[in-house]
């Protein structure tokens, strides 16, 4: 098949240029992420990865397990990402290729992505305009459903007992031939989230419970798959989750808010295999609706697209596409609809074995106004490679841009359409080494530098509130990735650890005087660090893990900082329970396990010590 | 800062009205906050960091985060008034909360926090609270259910009783057992009778009532328009309206300064898209009418050192961090700007 020839790339811990990694025969058909991203720092998870995490929100992933700072405004609140130093807007969110980000909004809320939905996840890091498109500033988030061929009927139901009235329901099941696979997975999650806390906003600052932040979601994913002949595949995936939370209030505050949101995502891939050559025909669609107390935000993109991805030679490869995306949006204070059509081409050329070359371009048009023009230009070299060890160099270069959100530009009264898109500019170059053998040793570290102009602030002009484009930042930073592996008889184990460091200041403000020149931009911690150690055989397994977030202030001047703070989680599992045909994976952990009390934002309380119990029944 | 003058009666007294009231207590030391000027911040929406600042005017010595400083927490609100009232200096969060402090020491001694919800100012008359609180939003960000709340207890507790007023009352003031309401939304004020605990008499003013002081003898109802600004008297024997006066301010935001001589300085903005801040230099009883006085951007508190005569304008610097004061002359001209917290919104002047 020639299915066979191409690939899917689940990158290790260290990527690797590896475009030349067979699919295996049971895997559905997803373009690499890095097939043309030469040069950029790509992390992923793979679906086992992800088990620590069952019954969690991508925010929690993020934060205890990447260089990724989330700014949380809770537990279970609306939490979002920061790559780089960036803000939560410059995070492009993918799932399954489709750009997931709310067009009013221009961000995603991390907390109601949960992880029971996704099978994979990858990160990639810096300007990737060119092969990602808008918002891709800071870096971007892939998440994928991965269903596969030929592993007939599988189901399980998982079932999980947490602190603070968290109460999870997850049923997967599977069935599939060779030629077709059907997955639906069906999840609810509920926590009454009443941990205690100490509220600094009362006199004598007494240890209170909170009484307003439970929250409820739930969702079906559907994915379908089918290799109608041997050089044709079609796929299918339909999401739908809604999230109704409590909002949890600052900290001497009454508020008593309710949020739902209501997500609709649903993708169609068409993928015509040919010699050296694979057709993709993408449609998709993205509905949210977001009822904040009585004020309701419906949003809806349809995307239609397609691409061409041809090996030349040895040496080339180049793929083009065209992406059309129709937005309409229907919020409280105003309705619009807005157009946009991308065209993107990517080449790539292998001088050898060891070094490739990538160049990516991106035009985007919206409405009647061109988006930035986004070239990326990438290189992998490896260095040295033989028994013992291997290293790799990687670097780019590349644009990104942000077109402003619906909200920027609508918003009655206040918005702005004369704004221009924030435009930015990335250089990062990074060593990878590993040393292979019985220790596997391994470790990175990439050094950035990147420029965002025409950052949008939203300022008061009495009392409307208006977005202009106020703000050029610089930031630059390092990030070191280490990890060793090894056996000691029947069990393995593995420590990874990480540290990254970011600067990110303001070189133009609000006016020449603005005393946030020169200073770090709020809530962007300088150092953060984090570390897992994990062990254990087939049956058994433990983890201990661990992350440090720094200081940040609270305000573009920095006058008030919000103090360092580190967590400890910890947890076991035992998947040898049988029962004929049956397993009963079962798992324990403890997170904050030394019950530090800390806050992410100013005044937002976080939970203590939690403990969480899952039990599954697999067949 | 709003001007309180209940425990000022006196009529002597009159002679060097300000915001204090301990003035009279001239005897007993006064402490260290009870000196100079206390800066009020109100703070940024979501983030709950109001606070307030100590300048000593004399050697230009500034305390920042008093509140957290004197009590090792931070104040956890949206700072929208202080009222100095006997010992006790009255903190109103419109966040739903009172803090209320030793005025000197600035150490907490109680608050008011349940029974809230978005505190606007207080007023005290014998041993009760008097809070106006907009009320609750409904579904529509109206405040249909705007009340004042009344604690008994000068040092905080329980609201025992919500007295139902027009909405969105802010400033009150305080005559004898009468408290004066400054309902905004609708132009009216109402009277509430602080024994009975219940409304005797509603006024119809022009303009949305934004504050009361006290000029030459009498109380005066400063409230805004679209095209003009409102000097109200009233005749205090039966409450019924004296006098209007109005001024051609446009666009006045409700925020004032109250000068020497009767000069009135009065902060305008037309507002988003047009955009521009000034203060008008106007006078209730004089001829002084400077419409364009002064002109600029982000301008949100207004306070005036009757002391020294100078003029204090504060820049919210769109609140993004901390906040700006500029200190002039009664000339306009510019004598030294500083640092404050974020939001700053009014004075208190000892």
């Amino acid at each position: 098949m020639i299915l066979f020839l191409w690939v899917v790339s689940l990158f290790g811990f260290i990527p690797t240029p590896q475009d030349t990694v067979i699919l295996s025969e049971v895997e559905v058909y997803a373009p690499a992420l890095d097939r043309f991203a030469q040069g950029q720092k790509v992390i992923s998870w793979s679906k086992k990865d992800l088990m620590d995490f069952e019954g969690r929100a991508l925010a929690d992933l993020l934060q205890e397990q990447s260089p990724v700072f989330v700014r949380q405004y809770g537990a279970g609140m609306l939490a979002s990402p920061s790559f780089r130093g960036t803000s939560a807007g410059h995070t492009a969110l993918f799932w399954n290729g489709l750009p997931i980000n709310s067009p009013s909004l221009g961000q995603s809320d991390l907390s109601i992505l949960p992880m029971a939905a996704i099978d994979q996840l990858s990160l990639q890091f810096g300007n990737a305009g060119a092969l990602f498109g808008n918002e891709a500033i800071g870096g971007s988030v892939h998440l994928l459903t991965v269903p596969e061929f030929g592993k007939e009927f599988h189901a399980s139901i998982g079932q999980q007992f947490g602190s603070f009235g968290k109460y999870n329901t997850h049923l997967k099941a599977s069935y599939s031939t060779d030629d077709l696979s059907l997955s639906t997975k069906v999840y609810r999650e509920f926590s009454k989230n009443n941990f205690p806390y100490m509220d600094l906003g009362q006199i004598s600052t007494p240890l209170v419970k909170e009484d307003h932040a439970a929250f409820e979601q739930k969702g079906i994913v559907q994915d379908l798959a089918w290799n109608f002949d041997s050089n044709h595949q079609l796929k299918a995936a339909f999401w739908f989750n809604q999230a109704d939370r409590e909002i949890q209030p600052v900290m001497g505050s009454n508020t008593q808010d309710m949020q739902s949101d209501q997500s609709l995502r649903a993708a169609l891939d068409y993928f015509r295999f040919g010699n050296h050559s694979v057709l993709n025909l993408k449609i998709g669609m993205v509905k949210d609706e977001l009822l904040f107390n009585e004020s309701l935000s419906k949003t809806g993109q349809f995307f239609v697209g397609g691409d061409w991805d041809q090996v030349i030679s040895d040496h080339w490869t180049i793929k083009g596409g065209l992406r059309f995306t129709q937005v309409q949006a229907d919020l409280s204070t105003y309705s619009t609809s807005d157009q946009r059509i991308e065209s993107y081409q990517s080449a790539k050329f292998k001088a050898s074995d060891r070094l490739a070359f990538s160049l990516n371009l991106r035009e985007l048009i919206y409405q009647d106004q061109w988006a930035p023009f986004t070239p990326s230009l990438g290189m992998d070299w490896v260095v040295i490679q033989n028994e013992k060890q291997e290293l790799l160099l990687k670097s780019s270069v590349g644009k990104g841009f942000k077109v402003p959100t619906l909200n920027d530009r609508f918003w009655e009264p206040g918005g702005n359409p004369n704004l221009l898109p924030e435009e930015s500019t990335s250089g990062e170059i990074g060593f990878a080494h590993q040393f292979l053998g019985e220790i596997n040793w391994s470790n990175s570290i990439t050094y950035y530098r990147m420029s965002v102009d025409n950052w949008i602030i939203w300022l008061p002009q009495g009392s409307v509130w208006t977005p202009d484009n106020i703000r050029n930042v610089s930031n630059q930073g390092i990030e070191y990735e280490g990890a060793v592996k090894g056996k000691l008889g029947a069990w393995d184990w593995k420590l990874i650890w990480s540290y990254s460091w970011n600067r990110a200041v303001s070189t133009k403000g609000i006016g020449e005087s603005d005393p946030a020149i020169g200073k770090q931009l709020p809530y962007t911690p300088q150092h953060q660090a984090n570390g897992q150690f994990n062990f254990g055989n087939n049956a058994f397994r433990a983890f201990l893990g661990s992350f440090f977030v720094g200081e940040r202030s609270v305000t573009a001047d920095n006058p008030r900082l919000m103090p360092s703070y580190q967590l400890f989680n910890g947890g076991v599992s035992f998947n040898r329970i049988q029962w004929g045909k049956l397993s009963f994976p079962v798992s324990f952990q403890v997170n904050n396990i030394f019950n530090k009390n800390y806050q992410v934002l100013y005044l937002r309380a976080m939970p203590g010590r939690s403990f969480q119990f899952n039990l599954s029944i697999n067949l | 800062m709003k001007l309180k003058l209940n425990q000022l009666l006196g009529a002597f007294l009159l002679s060097f009205i300000l915001f204090s009231c301990s003035n009279s207590d001239s005897e007993q030391p006064r402490g260290a906050y009870e000196q100079g000027i206390l800066i009020m911040n109100e703070g940024n929406f979501g983030t709950n960091d109001g606070e307030v600042y100590h300048l000593d005017p004399a050697t230009q010595t500034l305390k920042s985060n008093v509140f957290e400083a004197e009590n090792l927490r931070p104040f956890a609100g949206l700072l929208e008034d202080m009222v100095p009232a006997g010992e006790n200096l009255y903190l109103v969060a419109n966040t739903g909360k009172v803090e209320i402090v030793d005025a000197g020491t600035f150490k907490s001694t109680g608050a008011v926090s349940g029974g809230l919800d978005q505190p606007r100012s207080l007023e005290v008359v014998g041993s009760k609270l008097f809070i106006s609180d907009y009320g609750p939003y409904n579904a529509s960000y109206a405040t249909p259910d705007s009340y004042v709340a009344v604690v008994d207890g000068l040092n905080g507790g329980v609201v025992s009783k919500k007295i139902e007023v027009s909405n969105k009352p802010e400033d009150l003031f305080a005559y004898g057992k009468y408290i004066f309401v400054a309902g905004s939304e609708e132009g009216k004020v109402e009277i509430i009778d602080a024994d009975k605990e219940e409304v005797i008499k509603v006024l119809e003013v022009d303009g949305h009532p934004a504050q009361f002081f006290e000029s030459d003898g009498r109380v005066w109802l400063f409230s805004t328009g679209n095209d003009e600004v409102y000097f109200q008297s009233f005749h205090m024997d039966n409450f019924t309206k004296a006098t209007t006066n109005a001024l051609p301010v446009a666009n006045a935001t409700g925020r004032i300064a109250f000068g020497n001589d009767n000069i009135f300085y009065v902060v305008t903005s037309t507002g988003w898209p047009d955009y521009i801040d000034g203060v008008s230099r106007v006078s209730v009883l004089g001829p002084e009418l400077d419409l364009d006085w002064m002109s600029g951007s982000g301008f949100y508190g207004i306070g005036y050192d009757k002391s020294r005569d100078e003029l204090y304008v504060a820049n919210s610097n769109g609140f993004q961090g901390n906040g700006t004061i500029t200190v002039y002359d009664k000339e306009g001209a510019e004598i030294r700007s500083f640092e404050t917290g974020r939001g700053p919104s009014g004075f208190l002047f000892y």
